[in-house]
């Protein structure tokens, strides 16, 4: 269970500030069970958007934004932390545990931090173990799956 | 021929047909019934008055159905067409029959050729159960059809206390009832007293002599903007319509599928084209659409009415929309405007 | 002809008679058994066929949004009706000057699924009285408790009256029990994952996506819808299950701060598919984090379409507003 590498779906608002090592490491280096999507802001994460990533089969959403004073259209991440706050604690009530849900913010300063932070959800995705019941759609493969 | 078939050896006989058939079968979930697959732990709902709620068309032109499927990488393709199989629906009500016939002028007639449709129906029986005590929202009578109607069935039959009056309507369901002792005269006259009762117990509520050529003269009268003003604009009534056969071909190309859903011309995005622009712009037209298709345009393409008088779009109708109430008026309006001329 | 529905005839017939609005919505009598229509009265002399009883399911805000906001719509509230009138005015849906609410209060909306689960489907006729629903069937006649046959969304009402009407007819009620809708969602909350997941799936993969539940209420009101979308589509089209998942949540959670708990969703679904425990947990979240209810007046914003910077200390930490 433990080489078993969580299907991440993960966000990235595309003005955070990140360290520009970091971001290189984010959009070159990602591992393969990372996939990322890059957003203008994350005002604009539909929850349909985390929904859809659920349903295709992703063992984790990660959403990454700006500070809350720093957001590049002012308060775009104030409406989507409400938005998507709120989303999480609403699919934890049907049964798809809350934990598989994590928002980062971060600035310049948190140099390293995204990968801690993916490292840790990794792992503590791997202790939940898999999230089958609502992944109602065939995990996506390049084309279209075909069984 | 005409048979009898005791109650209590009903259960035993479907387990007997079950050898070679899937039997599907009326049976109780929450307060309504479901044709659901006959099992040995199987309780069937033969008695209640009202029929299934799900339209037993979904037995031959499921909701959704994948049709093909496809990588759209290596471009292969796969269709999805489904093996025929033995099948016997049984208690199916004499309504939800004729519309089967129905929707075989749609997919089964001239060129149009269903491979999906006729996979289904080419070996499945519709083994009928008359309706001894029809429901308020029921009105077979005005619509071609009956209580106790057969068109579409292979046998009927018709509930005498403790046995079923089996009468077999096509040479292929003979074996099946062969081994039951045949009905007597007194018994026959019984089951056609159950039938005239039953008849009789819902008068026509309206005549279907010139409805066409009523509702076509007032296709463009302002009495639809009146009928259709408390319409939701849902999809009830068509699907669950036993005769309405709408679909819609959507590529899901997350999954690399091609399915074919029921489709409803109560919904706005039905008939709205890619230009944007939409025929049916609003629930006046969208209603029209509904009623002039069952009453008007089903004569001209299979010279036949569109409607069985199944009452479902009746009786689930969110704002308790009558389709009786409506034809009536859509025809009595024509007459005002004369008087008005 | 009960009292009340006197009284509400006679109102009708004044605001039509000295012209102060344009059309007045209401109830009026059936075709179907046990099933009057909504109903919309621009002349007086129509007015003999308006009715009134526990049997007029339908939401009527919800043909609101149908109108140009100039036209003057007089229109029946209930206690739910009248909250979602005033979420529709805060979403400047209407002009509050260009209505005219004829507040009742409401005992409550009898299902008639209820009815004909115990009297059979011979229906002649009916008589709503406070405590009874008497009902006239073929061989016999009914007497059934009125509470019992309620839709469950009344049977948990917390406010029956009307809250802005312009005027009230009938006595004002007592206050409903705040702590059932509360409960309710409590209850559910304390089943484990998976009977949780059971519970959703069972109700949600019914669904035969006729979307009566979006039709019938109030807020779904947009031009279109995100399951009507093509140009990407957001979400699978069939009765497959990611379809009807899609569809359940998506549409609970566009709800949130606009639903009034009415209930109309559930009374139109055909497949008796529970919703409102979806709706109720995101309105018991909206006030225990934001002491938000939608639709109490005609001028707050709901929460997500209000957000503060005060919002930001809660922001790092992860942690429910307070």
């Amino acid at each position: 269970m433990t080489d078993h590498k969580p299907k991440i779906a993960f966000f990235q608002c595309h003005w955070c500030l990140y360290a520009p090592e970091d971001q290189e490491w984010v959009d070159r280096r990602l591992p393969d069970n990372i996939r990322l999507i890059k957003v203008p802001c994350t005002g604009r994460i539909d929850p349909l958007f985390v929904l859809n990533a659920v349903q295709g089969g992703a063992e984790g959403v990660v959403i990454s934004g700006c500070l809350p004073e720093k957001c590049h259209y002012k308060e775009g991440n104030l409406a989507a932390r409400r938005q998507l706050q709120e989303f999480s604690s609403f699919m934890d009530y049907i049964g798809y545990d809350e934990a598989r849900l994590r928002f980062v913010w971060l600035d310049l300063q948190d140099r390293g931090r995204i990968q801690r932070e993916l490292a840790d959800f990794e792992n503590q995705l791997q202790q939940l173990g898999s999230a089958e019941a609502l992944a109602a759609r065939q995990p996506l493969e390049e084309g279209g799956a075909h069984e | 021929m005409k048979y009898l078939l005791p109650k209590n050896e009903l259960y035993s006989r479907l387990a007997r047909w079950s050898a070679e058939y899937s039997i599907l079968a009326p049976q109780k979930v929450g307060e309504y019934s479901e044709f659901l697959p006959f099992t040995a732990q199987s309780e069937l709902c033969l008695q209640e008055p009202h029929n299934t709620r799900y339209p037993a068309k979904a037995l031959f032109f499921p909701q959704s159905e994948t049709i093909l499927k496809y990588n759209r990488i290596s471009g292969q393709l796969e269709s999805a067409a489904p093996e025929s199989q033995k099948r016997i629906v049984f208690g199916i009500r004499p309504c939800d029959a004729k519309a089967v016939t129905l929707l075989d002028t749609v997919f089964a007639e001239g060129d149009n050729q269903d491979p999906f449709w006729l996979a289904r129906r080419a070996e499945t029986f519709l083994i009928g159960l008359g309706c001894h005590e029809p429901c308020a929202t029921c009105f077979c009578t005005s619509t071609e059809s009956g209580p106790f109607h057969t068109e579409g069935l292979d046998a009927l039959l018709t509930d005498l206390g403790e046995v079923f009056f089996v009468e077999t309507l096509s040479e292929r369901v003979e074996a099946l009832f062969s081994e039951l002792s045949p009905a007597e005269a007194a018994q026959q006259e019984i089951a056609l007293a159950v039938q005239a009762a039953a008849e009789k117990s819902l008068p026509k509520v309206f005549e279907l002599d010139g409805i066409k050529e009523k509702l076509d003269r007032v296709f463009d009268k302002e009495i639809w903007a009146e009928l259709s003003q408390s319409c939701l604009g849902c999809g009830i009534c068509t699907f669950l319509c036993p005769t309405c056969f709408c679909f819609d071909l959507v590529d899901e190309a997350q999954r690399g599928t091609r399915v074919r859903n029921w489709d409803t011309c109560m919904y706005r995005v039905y008939s709205l084209e890619a230009s944007a622009h939409n025929p049916r712009p609003t629930r006046r037209e969208r209603t029209r659409q509904r009623l002039m298709h069952k009453y008007s345009y089903w004569w001209e393409h299979a010279g036949k009415l569109g409607c069985t008088g199944c009452g479902r779009c009746v009786r689930y109708c969110p704002v308790g929309l009558d389709i009786r109430a409506m034809i009536k008026k859509a025809s009595a309006y024509e007459s005002e405007a004369q008087h008005a001329n | 002809m009960s009292e009340l529905e006197q009284k509400i005839r006679s109102e009708a017939e004044r605001l039509l008679k000295e012209g102060l609005v344009d059309v007045v919505i209401a109830f009026r009598k059936e075709d179907a058994p046990l099933r009057p229509q909504p109903a919309f009265f621009t002349h007086p002399e129509d007015l003999e066929n308006l009715t009134y009883n526990g049997l007029c399911a339908n939401n009527l805000a919800n043909y609101l949004t149908r109108y140009p906001r100039e036209t003057r719509i007089g229109m029946l509230v209930r206690g739910c009706e009248n909250r979602s009138v005033n979420a529709l005015i805060v979403e400047k849906q209407h002009s509050r000057e260009n209505l005219y609410l004829i507040g009742i209060p409401c005992t409550g909306i009898i299902d008639w699924r209820k009815v004909i689960a115990l009297t059979g489907e011979d229906i002649l006729g009916y008589e709503d009285t406070d405590s009874t629903l008497i009902v006239r069937a073929r061989h016999q006649t009914f007497r059934l408790p009125r509470q019992e046959l309620l839709h469950p969304s009344c049977q948990r009402c917390v406010h029956p009256n009307p809250l802005s009407a312009d005027i009230l007819l009938g006595e004002a009620l007592p206050e409903g029990d705040p702590t059932l809708i509360r409960a309710r969602v409590e209850s559910f909350e304390a089943l484990s994952r998976e009977e949780r997941t059971a519970f959703f799936r069972q109700e949600a993969e019914r669904c035969i996506r006729c979307y009566a539940c979006r039709e019938a209420c109030p807020m779904c009101y947009c031009e279109e819808c995100f399951v009507d979308h093509n140009t990407p589509r957001w979400t699978e089209s069939g009765t497959t299950p990611a379809g009807t998942h899609a569809w359940h949540i998506i549409r609970a959670f566009h709800q949130t701060g606009r639903c009034t708990s009415c209930g109309a969703c559930e009374r139109a679904c055909p497949m008796d598919i529970q919703m409102t425990y979806l709706t109720d947990k995101l309105g018991k979240d909206m006030w225990d984090y934001y002491q938000f209810a939608a639709g109490m007046d005609d001028k707050t914003q709901p929460p997500f379409a209000a957000f503060t910077m005060d919002d930001k200390k809660h922001f790092q930490a992860g942690g429910k507003l307070s």
